[in-house]
């Protein structure tokens, strides 16, 4: 049975990336936003992982508004960066946990999800930043990729509940698969930010603090909210830490929040993580 | 979830904004392409064009007016795309979307401090 050693939360704004691709770490306006992260690094060098399953958000990059799936899985055997229109970035290409993968969209039906299955697909910042966030810039990502996307760009985006009841089928997924593979969960988007109408550079750092220490020791409060009570709380764009409730309903319901990280704002974004551990 | 105008001043892009918004989205997400952003840098009113846009639609992009193309169903993730070809900072586009000075934008609600 592979095992799960750890649950991750962070934002992956592009403008993070871009910051990196130009060398901005260590300005003024990036660098207590990159050093917040260290301690997540570090975590992650020590804690060796084989496969990242990756839950985000396609932002118009990947998916057109002629098809729109709600969950999307990938088994791809390699997932090339996507070009958002600034040309192509200089980081490797994402290699996929394939056996894997498959294994997880068996569950998935068996528990009467209906995902798009995606063998040749390229992948946009939501995950690309996140993977740099936590495992640097390798010239080879040191880990196997299971991509997720959620809509959440177009509505009818998904309840918070059937997030949460996703990460329900992952858990079981990955304690079901036969290998020994040490698996890493990271659920991204946020925190608070809206991009679009008059209330444009909506940020709630109140709502991003206590989401941080509620998605570790707290979360049933997130599942049970409203997808409108996130988009009046975290701005419609923020709307997006549902994705969290996957990662977060694949781990133990008494977790450790191992590390935490806070920073406002990263571009026009409320932006962090966290590392969680499953309590013994 | 269907009403879009719960929250104050927040558009969800809804199906009504999807269906307004196909042609200037279809058009925008094509920026994703190095030959589409050189064919746009050549003719944008050609370009623009060729997608089929209405003469509104076409004159909120010519204009880089954010909130106009926001208002016609541009959803922000696509026509970022336009100002990736510019290329204009996102903070512009948010504070054009608030109807603020982009200073005061930063200041009031991204809460950076002021320069000088
Ligand atoms: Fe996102």
């Amino acid at each position: 049975m592979a095992k799960i050693i750890g649950g991750l939360g962070t934002s992956h704004v592009p403008s993070i990336g871009a910051a990196l691709d130009k060398g901005l770490r260590d300005t003024p306006d990036w660098k207590p936003f990159f050093d917040g992260y260290e301690a997540g690094k570090q975590w992650m060098r020590d804690a060796k992982p084989d496969i990242a399953v990756v839950i985000f958000n396609d932002h118009g990059n990947t998916f057109f508004l002629d098809r729109v799936p709600t969950f999307a899985v990938g088994v791809a055997e390699t997932y090339n960066p996507v070009d958002e229109g600034w040309g192509p970035r200089a980081i490797p290409a994402f290699e996929g946990a394939v056996d894997f993968s498959w294994h997880f969209v068996d569950k998935l039906v068996e528990r009467h999800f209906d995902p798009m299955v995606c063998r040749e697909i390229e992948v946009d910042h939501g995950l690309q930043v996140p993977m740099e966030l936590f495992f640097g810039r390798p010239d080879a990502w040191p880990v196997k990729v299971l991509p997720i996307w959620v809509n959440t760009i177009q509505y009818p985006i998904p309840t918070p509940q059937r997030c949460w009841d996703m990460g329900k089928v992952l858990r079981e997924a990955i304690e079901s698969w036969p290998g020994d593979e040490r698996v890493v969960i990271l659920g991204t988007g946020g925190l608070s930010h809206q991009l679009q109408g008059a209330r444009a550079g909506f940020i709630n750092q109140a709502a991003d603090r206590a989401w941080l220490d509620g998605i570790a020791n707290n979360p049933e409060p997130y599942r049970a909210m409203s997808r409108e009570d996130y988009v009046e709380q975290f701005g419609s764009e923020g709307a997006e830490l549902i994705m969290w409730l996957v990662m977060r309903a694949a781990m133990n319901s008494d977790v450790n929040l191992v590390h935490k990280h806070y920073h406002a704002p990263a571009s026009m974004t409320g932006a962090g993580m966290v590392v969680l551990e499953n309590a013994a | 979830m269907s009403a879009a105008a719960t929250i104050p001043d927040t558009p969800l892009f809804d199906r009504a904004g999807s269906i307004r918004g196909y042609r200037i989205n279809k058009m925008a997400m094509a920026l994703g392409q190095p030959v589409n952003r050189a064919a746009f840098k050549a003719d944008e009113e050609a370009y623009l064009d060729s997608f089929g846009l209405s003469a509104e639609e076409k004159s909120a992009v010519m204009g880089r007016d954010w909130h106009e193309m926001v208002r016609l169903g541009g959803n922000l993730f696509f026509i970022l795309k336009i100002s990736a070809v510019d290329p204009t900072p996102i903070t512009r586009i948010g504070a054009a979307q608030a109807s603020m000075e982009h200073e005061d934008f930063l200041h009031l609600r991204l809460g950076k401090k002021r320069n000088g």
